[in-house]
């Protein structure tokens, strides 16, 4: 087993760097490099580190962890050092040349994950949780961190099984005097499973939102404000440094922490207008903008006329999630909005003044908690759940539809036990002991 | 090296394992010798006079289908046969009878008399004749030295036996027949792992003594279905069995007298199988049920004996006569035999390869009840796979081994040799995930060219199963080609029964899909030039329609879930090596020394967190590589 080295924070400078150990020689090689033979664990010691030829490297503070209550389940040892690039550097050398080896990706959550720290799911979870943009997103992360997910669908992978053991007695142990399973207890039971599966599947979508972030575009003809909007929304919000990857040079972006939501704004400004008038490189190019969005806000010029092109952006949006933002509304004449505009319900705000803004912002956080689920509930943040959740719902209503059909049990049971497979996939998986354990202990069987 | 006579197989002991060795080994050529402690008790059934069952009669017919002799015995012996889940889909349909037990034996027995190669030999064996480190033959109790390539060890619950009932223990391989120690001892000092399993059965009744009257009838099948694919019908005079129940007061009897059974009383070590409780087991565990079934068992037609299939015990013998009397129907009952329970040694299955040879000595096969499994199905097949690569392995030819999607025997054996035994092993249809492919119907079309190829099925079941696979072919080309069609006669009767319109054009076989629509109906359709149709070919047919689908969505499920199986281990792989196992884990990889994932995936004790490190590290190397 080998003790394994990494830099746990970000590269680049900073105030702090933390350098992490795991493995059997960390604290021997911490105990070397501090010159320190009594490391009091779990406590945070100002040690000066030396280098192989005695030179000195920093003073930093150092903290022992012994296995296994650890990160990893092994001895651990963490350094909090300055954070300049050599010193880290010489620091990692340093451990190198002692023994260690630099840690591959992810390879400290491996080692949590094999020595039973942590479960899968978990797992999935830190990565997450590092990848993690705003506080609601770490408040996921965490919840599944804390085993969450694994606990919601505890009870739905009980009643499954308590399912399948009804039926395998039923088809097995045919001569044995045991009561026959009531049908409409077993399709309750499945509607059940079915429906709480389904709900935590959906839970995604706001759940992906939260995790990569909403995509709101503004769009608009030229000169409604647009530009100006997009950079009161982003002036008033905490700006959020990341790569946003597909962004095209005739648009900006930006991302802002919206009370705990990211949102990934784009302005489509930045639009050529031709001698015509009517931009239909603009619109092509908005066209695609909406059509990668969550959410478009369509800004309208309250101090005008509606006019054409604002007809046609309305159409055009029809069918998208969208909010109608009439702009300028410090402007006399502009609160009363035209008719054909009026049902869309719009939202008046004033860039200049700030007028109505926080009413847009509730508004575009409403629109994406709309699917129904509460921010307090569980959310799948994780594809690769979501796609398993989904699995996992497909079969259960094969098998409800086989069940009704009154198809005998050996049919039924094909979807149900790939069901059990999709579900285990997330929780850990069920051996047909298990089933066999259960269905003896269920019931007196054997001549 | 000298020996009193030379064999190319020998197979020690003769019950279902043993019998199915010896004879297969004869059959491809190998000169057997089967040595057994009783000449007269060849085939014995040691309790339950029954063969088959929900996957043991599929276990029986694929016997069959490979060309062993299981099937044929009970279709001239048995006195009620049933066939298990009509009403339920073909592939959980399977056939059990009762059998006549003497005529059980003699029938076995003359069936091996009657076959070229074979030596029945009385003894006793105590020990392997090694020459040199390799196995060269066996030694007898009164000295006699017999000389082998290969040698099966089909010996039941004789290794070690010791009998329990009430406080009295002795040694014993089954009631009034000695045990085996030597040769235990011989496979304890070759450094074989030996545990400690037990069993029981129930006391046998006079059956002139039981008041019938008092139970419920239990017929067999008018047409009884046989188990060989050679017999096409059953001559024997068949009986009826019977159902009873306890009673309450026999539950409080037997609690209040629980300390006189070793298996509460704590004198029992090994473990028995959670699906043949005795009747203690039964009253404790589920105090709460009222009753427990009984079945009266008439043991044959020439005798009065009765087994009571239900209550198997180890109490002591005077204690059971009181406890059947308080059964309604038994006031007057005798019990002719008690019942009693007996504790054996076994032998670790992980030890053995595919073949069943033990890699720890070459040539030496183990079969049966020693491997850790219970049942005569589950003993035969071992039987029958370790006679033909004993045979096959003195003639250096290719063993013969069985997948788990092709056989129940692939899976029995791939169970037992992977994951070993805690308890003792009864094959159940939850076992094989491929439940759907593997019915009892189709049998010979999975396994008949395996006996063939080997020499072990013969030129007039070759043809009979050549014969059905042709009328097969015809049936499913008809379903397929043959289109029921508006301006049919029946088109509107069939779509009034299915309660929907079936469209301008329907083939048969998607007809056969919908919901109400019988056999017997698709039968009534298929044009006259192809009649007669036997029903079962028809069925057959029928089934491998209805499961098409199914067995495609698990497949795929499979394939969307263990898409890493594939992924190659290398051999003598150090799992040490992999940073992040535990120790544990380590050294069931290292025992196991799985070849793929997927055979890792299967073994037990494999965590998901260790099952990720195990696949990022192989990804990482095939990345590499």
């Amino acid at each position: 087993m080998s003790t394994i080295v990494a830099l746990s924070t970000p590269r680049g400078r900073g105030a702090l760097a933390v350098i992490r150990l795991s493995g059997p020689d960390a604290i021997a090689i911490a105990r070397q490099m501090s010159g320190v033979d009594e490391l009091e664990p779990r406590h945070a010691t100002l040690v000066t580190l030396r280098g192989p030829n005695g030179d000195e490297l920093d003073q930093v503070l150092l903290t022992c962890f012994n296995a296994p209550h650890s990160l990893t389940g092994e001895d651990v040892v963490e350094i909090s050092c300055h954070g300049s690039p050599a010193i880290v550097r010489s620091i990692i050398d340093t451990t190198l040349e002692l023994g260690a080896v630099l840690a591959g990706p992810g390879q400290f959550t491996l080692r949590a994950l094999s020595n039973g720290k942590i479960n899968l799911a978990q797992a999935e979870a830190i990565r997450d949780l590092i990848a993690a943009q705003t506080e609601a997103a770490v408040k996921q992360a965490s919840r599944q961190l804390n085993g969450e997910l694994s606990n919601a669908l505890g009870p739905f992978k009980e009643k499954l099984l308590d399912v399948i053991v009804l039926l395998e007695s039923a088809l097995e142990f045919v001569e044995e005097d045991i009561p026959a399973p009531r049908a409409n207890e077993i399709d309750n039971d499945l509607a059940v499973v079915s429906e709480g599966v389904e709900k935590l599947a959906r839970s995604y979508s706001a759940g992906r939102l939260l995790q990569e972030g909403v995509r709101v575009t503004i769009t608009g003809r030229p000169n409604v404000g647009k530009s100006s909007l997009f950079n009161v929304l982003i002036e008033r919000e905490r700006a959020i440094v990341t790569d946003i990857p597909g962004t095209t040079r005739d648009t900006l972006t930006e991302a802002i922490d919206l009370d705990g939501i990211p949102v990934i704004l784009t302005d489509t400004a930045g639009l050529r207008e031709t001698t015509d008038g009517i931009e239909t490189l603009g619109i092509e190019r908005t066209r695609r903008a909406m059509s990668d969005s969550d959410l478009v806000l369509v800004v309208l010029d309250g101090s005008e006329e509606v006019g054409p092109s604002d007809r046609e952006l309305i159409d055009q949006t029809e069918n998208i999630r969208r909010l109608v933002v009439i702009n300028k509304s410090d402007l006399p004449g502009s609160n009363v909005p035209a008719s054909c505009v009026e049902e869309l319900r719009p939202i008046n705000v004033s860039a200049r003044t700030g007028e109505g803004l926080s009413t847009l912002r509730a508004a575009i956080l409403a629109s994406v908690s709309s699917n129904g689920v509460d921010e307090g509930g569980l959310l799948i943040t994780n594809a690769r759940h979501y796609d398993l959740l989904c699995s996992t719902q497909r079969e259960l209503e094969v098998a409800r539809a086989a069940f009704r059909e009154r198809h005998s049990e050996e049919l039924v049971l094909v979807p149900l036990h790939n069901a059990l497979k999709f579900l285990g996939q997330i929780t850990g998986e069920t051996t047909t002991e298990d089933i066999l354990s259960e269905i003896f202990a269920t019931f007196c069987i054997g001549k | 090296m000298s020996f009193d006579e030379t064999f190319d197989v020998i197979v020690i002991g003769a019950g279902h394992a043993g019998c199915e060795a010896a004879s297969a080994a004869a059959r491809l050529g190998a000169e057997t010798g089967l040595i057994t402690l009783n000449l007269d008790l060849v085939g014995q059934m040691s309790c339950n006079p029954a063969i088959g069952g929900i996957a043991k009669g599929h276990l029986v017919r694929e016997i069959d289908a490979l060309g062993g002799i299981m099937g044929r015995v009970i279709d001239r012996t048995g006195i009620q046969f049933r066939l298990l889940n009509r009403s339920r889909g073909p592939a959980v349909q399977s056939p059990r009878a009762q059998a006549d037990r003497m005529r059980y034996r003699a029938e076995m027995r003359r069936t091996l008399e009657a076959t070229s190669n074979l030596h029945l030999r009385q003894g006793k064996v105590v020990d392997f004749v090694l020459d040199h480190g390799t196995l060269a033959g066996v030694v007898l109790e009164d000295g006699r030295r017999f000389g082998a390539g290969a040698v099966v060890v089909a010996t039941g619950t004789f290794l070690n036996g010791l009998i329990h009932t009430g406080r009295r223990t002795y040694s014993g391989g089954r009631a009034g027949e000695p045990a085996s120690i030597e040769l235990s001892e011989t496979l304890k000092r070759l450094g074989f792992p030996v545990g400690r399993l037990k069993t029981g059965t129930p006391p046998r009744l006079d059956g002139r003594t039981v008041d019938w009257s008092a139970f419920e009838p239990q017929p067999g099948d008018e047409t009884p279905v046989p188990f060989s694919f050679s017999t096409d019908n059953i001559e024997q005079k068949q009986i009826q069995c019977y159902i009873g129940y306890t009673t309450p007061e026999v539950h409080d009897a037997i609690r209040e007298n629980i300390a006189e059974s070793p298996l509460y009383s704590g004198k029992i070590k090994g473990i028995g199988p959670r699906y043949c409780p005795s009747i203690e087991d039964k009253v404790v565990k589920f105090s709460d049920k009222s009753r427990h079934q009984l079945f009266l068992e008439p043991e044959g037609h020439d005798t009065n004996e009765v087994y009571l299939n239900g209550f198997s015990t180890s109490l002591p013998a005077e204690m059971q006569q009181d406890l059947v009397r308080m059964i309604p129907g038994l006031e007057e009952a005798r019990v002719i035999r008690p019942g009693y329970a007996i504790e054996y040694d076994f032998v670790d299955p992980r030890e053995l390869g595919p073949d069943l040879q033990t890699s720890r000595l070459p040539g030496l096969f183990h079969a049966g009840q020693i491997n850790g499994t219970t049942g005569y199905e589950e003993a035969a097949c071992q039987g029958l796979l370790a006679g033909i690569n004993a045979a096959l392995y003195t003639q250096k030819r290719e063993s013969l081994r069985l997948r788990r999607d092709e056989s129940y025997i692939g899976v029995l054996v791939e169970d037992l040799i992977k994951q070993g035994v805690d308890e003792p092993y009864r094959i159940f249809t939850s076992r094989a995930e491929y439940r759907l492919a593997l019915r009892y119907d189709n049998a010979d079309d999975r396994l008949e060219r395996y006996g063939r190829g080997l020499g072990l099925v013969g030129d007039s079941d070759w043809d009979r199963f050549n014969a059905r696979q042709s009328r097969l072919a015809k049936i499913r080309v008809a379903l397929e080609t043959v289109r029921l069609r508006r301006t049919d006669a029946q088109h509107a009767a069939v779509s009034a029964l299915i309660g929907n319109d079936l469209g301008d054009s329907i083939s048969l076989e998607q007809l056969s899909k919908r919901p109400k629509v019988t056999a017997a109906l698709i039968m009534s359709l298929l044009p006259a030039e192809l009649k007669p149709i036997a029903e079962a070919d028809l069925n057959s047919v029928l089934a491998d329609s209805l499961y098409a689908g199914y067995l495609d969505t698990q497949k795929a499920a499979i394939a969307k879930l263990y898409q890493h199986d594939t992924l190659k281990i290398p051999r003598h792989m150090t799992f040490r090596n992999i940073a992040g196992l535990s120790n544990e884990i380590v050294e069931r990889l290292d025992r196991a020394q799985p070849l793929t994932f997927g055979e890792a995936r299967r073994l037990p004790g494999l965590t998901p967190g260790a099952l990720s490190t195990l696949l990022a590290f192989l990804s990482a190397q095939q990345k590499t590589a």
